[in-house]
């Protein structure tokens, strides 16, 4: 036999070898510290509660809600449909689950931002993608969608048109009525312009 | 890092280009190993040359050692890596009727375009029955397909189904190839003083 062959035999074996003895790495996917800076310096992370409102009434499929608050928060009150994953048994299997699923965007919540964004660092750094935080959290939730404030009467036509989006989504979530004080009707007192009739002339 | 087109550092518009130069590398090799003689490839079945057997053994070796090194390195992730799934019984009938295919024709669907690239008339006529060969299939898919994808055990590895760890199974694999390539060349020697011997030029 050639004496190539048995030096490349050699070779591969002891490569192959090698790899027997290789020490473990623990976890090789890591985010870039840079770029995960970058990404929590970001805002595009958040999405409004009035965005959340809706893609619940939508019943939209595309996303799905994840409470990351202790379970008794959780049984005590939450939003409807949400998965609860409280924030100390993120790294365990049935969390990975409910996240992993392609093409489903997660929302995570808490009280406030401050948990959710903490979750949202942690799903970040395991490789989640479309992972999102509902800002504000369930305080901004009861303070804009569940009671939500009138705005002033010089506030744009877009805040009131938001005002009774709240006020619908607010019947919808807690299934009490509310006044309504869009009902009175105002006469308006028309005048008309009376048409100038210039000359005509002739030709 | 890697994998590359999986993970957008090629765009998948390249695919076809990528594919293209793969596929003409892979025919390259496939010539300068002697795979569009179909006396080499058949010579496996009556043992006097066992050069199919080898050059696959040796690209699958080198290929997985290669790989766990990249993914120990984390120049590829093989989580990522596509694996063709599973299909026990579709599997079996398959290669029995590709091994059949094999013997008979004296070649396996590459060389045999590496066949016709150098004017091979048995490589042609080879391919002609392998088209015909698709159609059937394609025509006849209807009724085998339930069979085709029964018994599926999805993207099944090694690692998956006996529990042994890709490390240990390609250091086992690689001592069994070296087996494997001592054993055929033995087997070989003793063939060829029968049987008067293929050379290629």
């Amino acid at each position: 036999m050639n004496r190539n062959y048995i030096l490349l035999m050699i070779v591969i074996v002891v490569l192959a070898g090698g790899l027997l003895f290789l020490p473990q790495k623990a976890n090789y996917i890591q985010q870039d510290p840079e770029k995960l800076m970058w990404d929590i310096a970001q805002p595009t992370r958040y999405i409004t509660t009035d965005e959340v409102a809706k893609m619940i009434i939508e019943k939209d499929p595309l996303y799905q809600l994840v409470d990351v608050r202790a379970d008794y928060d959780y049984d005590m009150f939450s939003l409807p449909g949400a998965y609860n994953i409280p924030l100390d048994s993120l790294l365990t299997e049935q969390s990975d689950i409910i996240l992993d699923v392609e093409d489903i965007n997660t929302i995570l919540y808490s009280d406030d931002d401050l948990k959710a964004d903490q979750a949202w660092v942690i799903t970040r750094r395991m490789g989640y993608k479309n992972i999102y935080v509902m800002k504000g959290g369930l305080n901004c939730w009861i303070r804009t969608i569940i009671q939500p404030k009138e705005p002033k009467e010089t506030a744009p036509i877009t805040e009131f048109e938001l005002y009774k989006f709240r006020q619908g989504a607010s019947i919808y979530f807690t299934g009490t009525e509310i006044s309504l004080d869009a009902g009175e009707k105002k006469t308006l007192n028309v005048t008309r312009r009376k048409k100038e009739t210039v000359a005509e002339g002739g030709c | 890092m890697g994998p590359l087109i999986p993970l957008g550092q090629i765009a998948s518009g390249w695919d076809f280009v990528i594919a293209l130069l793969i596929g003409i590398a892979f025919g390259f090799i496939l010539e300068a190993s002697g795979f569009s003689s179909s006396r080499n490839i058949t010579g496996v079945f009556y043992g006097y040359n066992f050069v199919v057997l080898r050059v696959f053994l040796t690209a699958v070796v080198v290929a997985m050692i290669g790989l766990l090194y990249f993914n120990y390195m984390g120049w590829i992730d093989l989580n990522l890596i596509y694996v063709v799934p599973t299909y026990i019984n579709s599997m079996v009938i398959g290669s029995v009727l590709m091994g059949l295919g094999f013997i008979l024709g004296g070649f396996c669907p590459g060389t045999s375009y590496t066949g016709i690239a150098i004017g091979k008339i048995d490589a042609m006529v080879f391919t002609g029955g392998l088209f015909l060969g698709i159609f059937l299939f394609s025509e006849l898919f209807p009724a085998l397909e339930s069979f085709y994808y029964g018994d599926s055990l999805g993207s099944a590895t090694i690692e998956d189904v006996f529990g042994i760890s890709n490390e240990k199974f390609s250091f086992i694999f690689v001592i069994i190839a070296i087996i494997v390539f001592y054993v055929t060349w033995l087997i070989e020697k003793r063939v060829r003083k029968t049987v008067n011997p293929y050379k290629f030029e």
